[in-house]
């Protein structure tokens, strides 16, 4: 006997129901096999080579009127859903291959290489060159610090306040168990110069505008670049506890 | 079928193609050869270019790349045929009769020669109003063959040469009449279902002039040709949208008796242009639906998929059956009980369509078993157990989309119980841990990955079965080793508010900040 389940449910999230379906005889659910039904009627006098058959195929296809991206800001049109798979991979993951974090275009996987795993890049922050790259591309304003072209983001290409370019990663299992330790008996003891400068602020800013994001203007809505490829804390829960959050610090930071 | 480049609407025949331009215009001219050809090929209208006692006089070119010269030699002939008819019906004297059915016959094999006949230069050289005298009452059954015959091919091209019909139709629909020779009555039933085939507008035109009586009436016999091209025209004149043409049908007495004499016993060529009609009714009228299951329908449509392995037939009959599951909850919660021979029959026909190596089959018999899976605990518990299931499995890791998507709905329902009323959503544990520990999760985050969004939302929605139902929390270690975080994250930059809340709401709620922190 199948064991049922009971769930208390929040309503936000629309549940699985089984439900039967029914479609209109013009339905697109049915053209391919009306169209199977033509051309099966007609063969009898034609000859359908390979090569038509698969044009026709397309013709079905392209009768779905192909797809977009529906990555915001790409638009690229694409004739089918496999096409899509190859579009994606190709156009919206580029991934470090240090942390493996993954990011939207390689024009920002390359600032985030500078700035995490590169130690010149750190030497010239620490002697006060402006390194930190605007991340539009074709803006080309530099900085000293991370929070100066935080700033600047905001000002002038009206990024939500709260985004936040280079998100913590969640560390190896082992690593939470010893920051856990750690937390417990070193719970004021905060490196006060963390090359990452995620402020406290920031965060809490974060935790509550993530919620409040939209897509009206160009930017992306969610602010999380830079997810781990096989971890993923890429959304700010928002239940964060971020007094907490704010002592982990990246150990890939301290190599 | 004049040339269709904008350049030259005009050709010059005196110049000959030389080279270059020749060749490229025999190019263009091939792209808009391939293009007609394939919209012809899926359109719901049929040429006739053998005639129904077979007459053997006119070869069927197989060949279809016909030079810009034969084009237009076939076109002068055309009209000249044209002229010819006109004079013909003009004539009255001695032999008059003769010389019509000649000038008709004429005009019918340039019409019937090739894939694209000539429809243009017949129209304007001004064929319809002439055929439509030919069709006068009390014609000759030669010369009205003919005459249906050339209105046939017309209808069969593009909308405006069909639509070019209209003044005859009320002759064409009169010749469907018992009165009417087999071969008369047959030839005029084709022509007026391309008409029906062109479109609604059309379709309201015939049923408005009385075509629906006699045509049903035509599909009584036993046998013959004539019944299977009524059945035809008849699936093209009910196919809506409107159901009231598909509701007319099944009233006409003898219909009913008709069709499942059909299904039961025709042969396969017959019960298939039938099958075509019952989907049209299934899928249209509730009326319909209502009457066909109470009567055998449906273990005549399960006979046919069990036996049959022509590919034209299965497909209106698997189609039927999908209807009549999809139509009426009466059909699932009534008929095709749990336990009953005849539900052990759907299930094992379905089965073998998912074996099929057609697409549409697998498709829509996923779709059929998906609505059947949205019944009862125990219609879920009879697929789970039936051999379905492995296949469903290895089709989720291996189909196209549109076959995937299809299955995805039959396994997630497998694992949710009916719809309370109070719209709590229960899960059946035991499902939905069996086929996760068989590997379908991964088709589902797959899914998630697409850029359909119903798919993507399917995947969404059976991660959270995952997540919220497998024991000892396993769901949320699960989904990260297939990659389902990965996947959910494609969805912070994507277009689709709901798609984003729902991936969003998943990811806080089983990756949050404690994820992982207890082990």
């Amino acid at each position: 006997m199948a064991m049922v389940v009971d769930y208390q449910h929040d309503l936000s999230f629309p549940y699985w129901t089984s439900t039967r379906r029914r479609f209109d005889p013009d339905s697109p659910f049915f053209s391919s096999g009306n169209i199977e039904r033509e051309l099966l009627a007609k063969q009898v006098a034609l000859d359908l080579t390979e090569d038509e058959r698969n044009q026709l195929e397309k013709m079905v296809a392209k009768d779905a009127r192909g797809v977009f991206c529906p990555i915001v800001g790409c638009g690229a049109r694409l004739i089918s859903l496999e096409d899509f798979e190859d579009h994606y991979n190709a156009r919206h993951t580029a991934s470090c291959s240090v942390c493996s974090r993954v990011y939207p275009t390689s024009h920002l996987l390359s600032i985030h290489v500078s700035e995490a795993h590169d130690s010149f890049f750190q030497a010239k922050v620490a002697r006060g060159y402006a390194v930190y790259e605007c991340l539009v591309e074709g803006c080309g304003l530099k900085f000293k610090s991370y929070k100066g072209r935080q700033q600047h983001l905001v000002d002038k290409h009206k990024f939500p306040t709260s985004f936040e370019f280079f998100k913590k990663a969640l560390p190896s299992k082992k690593q939470r168990q010893k920051n856990h330790r750690k937390q417990a008996m070193h719970k004021k003891d905060e490196e006060a110069s963390s090359k990452m400068e995620v402020e406290n602020e920031t965060m809490d800013g974060l935790v509550s505008a993530v919620s409040k994001l939209s897509t009206s203007d160009s930017s992306p809505s969610t602010v999380s670049f830079g997810r781990r490829h096989t971890r993923g804390l890429t959304f700010v829960p928002r239940s964060v506890q971020h007094e907490k959050r704010a002592d982990f610090r990246l150990a890939g930071a301290k190599r | 079928m004049a040339d269709d480049s904008p350049a030259s609407h005009r050709r010059d025949p005196i110049k000959s193609s030389v080279g270059n331009v020749a060749a490229q215009r025999r190019r263009q001219n091939a792209v808009t050869v391939g293009k007609e050809r394939r919209e012809s090929l899926v359109r719901a209208k049929r040429l006739c270019r053998v005639g129904p006692s077979a007459d053997g006089d006119v070869p069927v070119e197989g060949n279809d790349m016909i030079t810009d010269e034969e084009e237009f030699l076939l076109e002068a002939q055309t009209s000249s045929a044209v002229e010819d008819l006109k004079s013909t019906v003009a004539y009255q004297g001695k032999g008059a009769m003769q010389k019509r059915v000649n000038a008709l016959r004429e005009l019918r094999r340039l019409l019937s020669k090739s894939e694209f006949p000539p429809i243009e230069a017949a129209l304007k050289a001004g064929a319809i109003p002439l055929l439509v005298q030919c069709l006068s009452f009390g014609s000759q059954d030669e010369q009205l063959l003919e005459a249906a015959w050339c209105l046939t091919n017309i209808a069969a091209g593009k909308p405006e040469e069909t639509k070019a019909l209209l003044p005859a139709l009320p002759l064409l629909i009169a010749h469907l009449g018992e009165k009417s020779s087999l071969p008369v009555a047959e030839q005029c039933a084709w022509a007026l279902g391309n008409v029906a085939g062109e479109g609604e507008e059309l379709r309201n035109v015939l049923l408005s002039q009385g075509a629906l009586p006699p045509l049903a009436r035509m599909m009584l016999p036993n046998k013959g040709s004539t019944v299977r091209t009524a059945a035809w025209a008849l699936s093209n004149l009910i196919k809506g949208p409107d159901p009231k043409a598909a509701t007319e049908l099944i009233r006409v007495d003898g219909v009913l008796d008709a069709i499942l004499r059909h299904l039961r016993k025709s042969d396969e060529e017959l019960a298939t242009e039938v099958a075509w009609v019952v989907v049209y009714l299934s899928a249209l009228s509730n009326f319909a639906t209502g009457v066909l299951v109470k009567t055998d329908v449906l273990h005549l449509l399960v006979e046919r998929l069990a036996t049959s392995n022509s590919l034209q037939l299965l497909i209106p009959v698997l189609r039927s059956l999908g209807n009549l599951v999809a139509g009426d909850s009466h059909t699932t919660s009534t008929i095709l009980v749990p336990g009953l021979e005849i539900t052990d029959g759907v299930i094992k026909v379905l089965v073998k369509c998912l074996k099929s190596e057609h697409r549409v089959l697998k498709k829509e018999a996923s779709w059929v078993l998906s609505n059947i899976a949205a019944g009862s605990v125990e219609h879920k518990q009879l697929i789970y157990s039936s051999e379905a299931v492995p296949l469903l499995l290895h089709l989720l890791s291996t189909a196209p989309f549109d076959i995937r998507k299809e299955v995805a709905y039959v396994l997630g329902n497998l694992c949710v119980a009916p719809t309370g009323g109070d719209g709590k959503p229960n899960l059946i544990q035991e499902h939905l841990v069996s086929l996760v520990q068989r590997g379908c999760l991964s088709g589902f985050i797959d899914l998630v990955r697409s850029a359909d969004v119903e798919a993507a939302r399917l995947g969404l929605q059976f991660m959270e079965l995952v997540l919220r139902g497998m024991p000892s929390g396993e769901g949320p270690k699960l989904v990260e080793r297939e990659d389902g975080i990965d996947a959910m994250e494609r969805y912070q930059f994507h277009e689709n508010e709901d798609l984003r809340n729902m991936a969003n709401g998943l990811v806080d709620k089983y990756f949050g900040e404690d994820y992982g922190v207890d082990e």
